[in-house]
């Protein structure tokens, strides 16, 4: 069990070993030969994989009671009304008549339990799984997907946000999120109209110029830099940029993912999983709905009733969903207590109890996990914490939730802290 | 204030201060001392005229001489004339400006306060004013510790943000236990932010003191959570680092005054004056006596006796901003080349070279391309860099590179700049390389780079084209966006 723990501990995707791991774990007594076919074996299974995910991002958290788990007919019900799904004895709230009739695929989990009531660190815990405490600044989770399933030589950037996002923290640039913010476009000063032969006569009176300022005693930045623009003129000269573009995507296609901007950025999000990204953000708004609650879901909720459902069609029919997990969250729930806030009421903050949407990558669709009361204010069943989530995505990835990290300061934690994967959620 | 302000002038330091000097050249006597007789053969060289003068403009102005500074500083026969042009540029609005800038970087950077209840830009015009005045440190930072913002609630979302030194508590949100670690942090350059929830296995400071410090800062009764059940909690009295405690009955905002005052002045509290200094050297040096802001043990300070007597003379001398920069900046060791330091033992040996921040490249750029808001928004934000990592720990990104070599806006407004114009007219090669290296790099070409240049204008079919390749080549060098 240890020794299983340490070889996903010491490789990278590539199979790869560093040294002074290597030294690490043969230092603790392994058997030599047996450490060595066991590399293999984890080396070949991880470059298989081919895992990817789409984080659909809902800032400014929705009402737990508006979405995927609505009480109406109780004191805090509101206006909402449920509906039934694909699958039966699962029931929604009315706003998304979409996602309903997909529901076969996907795990409502209606029982997660946070720990941060303001959005900044709400955001930040369930983007890191870690809560906004030390010194530290906590990768994004996609920065990690980025470096533990990322080609380090890929063309184009192995985490992509469509929107603004949080950094990698201590994991640096290499797997920085790449952000854009139009859907459907490429990606800013990607493009220039020089003729290559001009392009490559300006690179290589740079690259003199470069390797004097190295020799006068520049040499580290210089060859950070010279990496950098390798990577940069790689990317321009990528076809996967394509897969910013929309030029060969039917009109029917862009239509059935919904003309809004959280659509569009759906459709992208597939062009590049399918492309070999390993991790899309992408970004809604406009969900802290303090007053107005019931008028602001129906204006906001069908554009991401579209676009998530036809997206999770669109994966399927590719055969990509069997290895792309689809997460759909905001970074906390909201009061059950129905506010009286003018103009109409809302509700506010709550972290006691919210809900989600997984999907994808072995995840067993048409299944509701957790309950909470009659009120909605308490979970009865299969209390769900962000480390168990965390633990859960690291499962559907197949990256190893122990992993340790090591901080600027050298101080070494692990990727998950604590938690299991979410009883019941794999089939 | 008054208190402080008593406090201030019978501090037991002012007596000495008039007996004690510490000028640039006992700087560079102790740190040879430091550095041992072995040293002397790594030491790098002195830069020439034209390598000081581009790095002092900007490390104190953020901005690059002009050529017509160049030629006179060259030309200048004057033998104190590196400590005349440090004296002039500590005198400029853009001395003050460009200090602002990095200070309000620093408090805001991690900051995630609401943008609707602060104010970075009023905080910044602040402390330009504050470093244009010449404000000693210790006044700014009490003024900043000790702001107590009120709310107003007749106008929307106003919280005193306008007021420029409220906007460090508003940057912590008001929170006890964030002042704490911020005021550690940023002014005594310790990091106890994980005493917030246990004790440092490797640490000087415990959870129950980081805890006593929040208190301080506390408007009420503060509790302090316990270690493993946050939901049991006990009162913890206010007490400072170094043990002080204040008077029971003082008010809130008296207790922020009383901490700005054993921040300060208290002559034990080495950290505080420790850490300006140590900041100050990190940017003009380009390496840290220890990393800015996250001081362990004192053990983990290189050649501590040094950045410890600059400290405690920095403290003679009133806290005068003006004067680290001066003492730094005149010695030896600020002079000395670049030379990218791999081990410790290398410090401090030769200049580290550094990034530049991004106001500043954007400010370069601006000086040849001209100003686009659009532009300018987004240089800022793709060349934005943590200004407490050390310059070792950061790294540049696909974006800088990609908006360096193709952004459309930079490229056209290269294309039609006046520089642009001025080299087309110019019939000579040479004079034109020499006026586009003065005019991007802030020096001449050397021969090499003469020739270079010369011969890819020769082989070039279309002279117009050829000149927006060289200004192409220069902005997307390393030396452009680099301190060297």
């Amino acid at each position: 069990m240890q020794a299983d723990a340490l070889l996903h501990l010491n490789l990278n995707r590539h199979g790869g070993i560093s040294r002074r791991n290597f030294l690490q774990s043969a230092s603790l007594g392994i058997a030599g030969s047996a450490l060595l076919s066991q590399f293999r074996l984890n080396a070949a299974e991880l470059k298989k994989e081919g895992r990817s995910c789409i984080l659909v991002w809902l800032a400014g958290a929705p009402s737990q009671m508006e979405t995927w788990d609505p009480k109406p007919g109780t004191p805090n019900g509101g206006e909402t009304k449920k509906i039934a799904t694909q699958t039966p004895g699962i029931e929604i709230a009315h706003y998304w008549p979409k996602i309903a009739a997909v529901m076969n695929d996907i795990a409502v989990i209606r029982s997660m339990t946070g720990k941060e009531a303001a959005h900044e660190r709400g955001t930040y815990h369930l983007h890191t799984g870690h809560r906004m405490l030390g010194i530290e600044k906590f990768p994004h989770f996609g920065s990690v997907v980025a470096r533990e399933i990322g080609d380090p030589q890929s063309d184009i950037p192995n985490f992509v946000s469509i929107g603004q996002t949080l950094s990698s923290g201590f994991l640096g640039v290499q797997v920085a999120p790449f952000i854009i913010d139009r859907p459907g476009q490429l990606p800013d000063n990607v493009f220039n109209n020089t003729p290559a032969s001009r392009q490559q006569r300006r690179l290589a009176l740079l690259s003199q110029q470069e390797s004097d300022f190295a020799d006068a005693g520049a040499a580290a930045l210089v060859k950070e830099q010279s990496k950098l623009y390798q990577k940069a003129n790689l990317m321009m000269l990528s076809p996967r940029l394509k897969a910013f573009e929309f030029d060969n995507e039917p009109t029917a296609m862009k239509e059935a993912y919904g003309k809004s901007q959280l659509g569009q950025g759906l459709l992208v999000a597939r062009r590049l999983v399918e492309v070999g990204v390993p991790f899309v953000e992408v970004r809604s708004g406009g969900w802290d709905m303090h007053s107005n609650v019931f008028k602001g879901m129906e204006r906001r909720a069908p554009d991401v009733d579209q676009g998530l459902s036809q997206l999770l069609i669109d994966l399927k029919q590719r055969g990509l969903l069997e290895k792309t997990l689809v997460l759909c969250m905001g970074e906390f729930g909201r009061t059950p207590k129905i506010n009286a806030r003018p103009p109409a009421p809302g509700r506010d903050h709550w972290v006691k109890n919210f809900n989600l949407l997984m999907a994808g990558a072995g995840i067993k669709g048409g299944q509701a996990i957790g309950k909470t009361d009659e009120n909605g204010q308490k979970i009865v069943d299969s209390l769900v914490e962000v480390d168990d989530l965390f633990r859960s995505m690291c499962h559907a990835m197949k990256i190893n939730a122990d992993l340790e990290l090591h901080t600027p300061i050298g101080r070494p934690v692990k990727l998950v802290e604590s938690g299991t994967v979410i009883k019941g959620l794999f089939g | 204030m008054q208190l402080l302000g008593y406090i201030r002038s019978t501090m037991p330091t002012r007596r000495i201060a008039r007996s004690v000097s510490f000028s640039s050249a006992d700087l560079d006597q102790a740190l040879e001392q430091e550095l041992g007789p072995n040293a002397e053969a790594s030491l790098a060289k002195t830069v020439d005229d034209e390598t000081f003068i581009r790095r002092v403009y900007l490390d104190l102005t953020g901005t690059l001489p002009t050529p017509q500074k160049i030629e006179s500083f060259l030309a200048s026969q004057n033998r104190n004339k590196r400590a005349a042009l440090i004296d002039e540029l500590l005198e400029t609005e853009e001395y003050a400006r460009k200090w602002a800038r990095y200070w309000t970087s620093v408090i805001f950077y991690d900051s995630v306060a609401n943008k609707n209840r602060v104010k970075p830009q009023a905080l910044e015009d602040w402390l330009a004013e504050q470093f244009q005045k010449g404000a000693p440190w210790d006044y700014i930072t009490v003024m900043l510790i000790s702001a107590t913002p009120q709310r107003n609630k007749a106008v929307r979302n106003d919280y005193g943000q306008k007021l420029g030194y409220n906007n460090f508590v508003l940057a912590c949100e008001n929170k006890s236990t964030e002042l704490a670690s911020q005021t550690a942090r940023i002014f005594m350059g310790i990091s106890i932010k994980c005493a917030e929830c246990h004790d440092h296995p490797f640490d000087n400071w415990k959870r129950a003191q980081f805890h006593e410090l929040a208190a301080f800062f506390h408007p009420y009764t503060y509790k302090m959570p316990d270690a493993d059940d946050p939901t049991v909690k006990t009162v913890v009295k206010p007490r400072f680092l170094l043990g002080e405690k204040p008077h029971e009955k003082m008010k809130s905002d008296a207790r922020r005054v009383s901490i700005a005052a054993y921040l300060a002045y208290n002559p034990k509290n080495y950290w505080f004056a420790r850490a300006y200094v140590n900041r100050i050297w990190s940017e003009l040096i380009g390496d840290g006596f220890y990393d800015v802001d996250s001081l362990g043990p004192d053990s983990d300070v290189i050649h501590k006796p040094v950045v410890n007597r600059i400290a405690a003379n920095f403290r003679y001398k009133n806290f005068d901003p003006k004067w680290v920069f001066r003492l730094i900046m005149n010695s030896k060791i600020y002079q000395r080349e670049m030379r990218t330091m791999s081990s410790a033992s290398e410090l401090f040996t030769a200049v580290r070279p550094s990034r530049l921040r991004p106001d500043v490249v954007a400010d370069s750029i601006e000086k040849l391309a001209g100003y686009d808001k659009k532009l300018h928004q987004e240089i800022i934000q793709v060349f934005d860099m943590n200004p407490s990592l050390p310059q070792g720990s950061l790294e540049g990104s696909i974006q800088q590179a990609l908006l360096l070599m193709n952004n459309a806006t930079l490229q056209s407004r290269l294309s039609q700049s006046d520089l642009k114009q001025q080299l087309i007219k110019l019939s000579s090669h040479e004079e034109l390389v020499q006026k586009l290296y003065l005019n991007v790099l802030a020096r001449h070409a050397n021969e090499q780079e003469v020739q270079r240049n010369i011969e890819y204008l020769k082989e070039s079919a279309n002279r117009e084209e050829a000149i927006d390749d060289l200004l192409w080549v220069l902005v997307n060098s390393t030396e452009f966006r680099t301190k060297r």
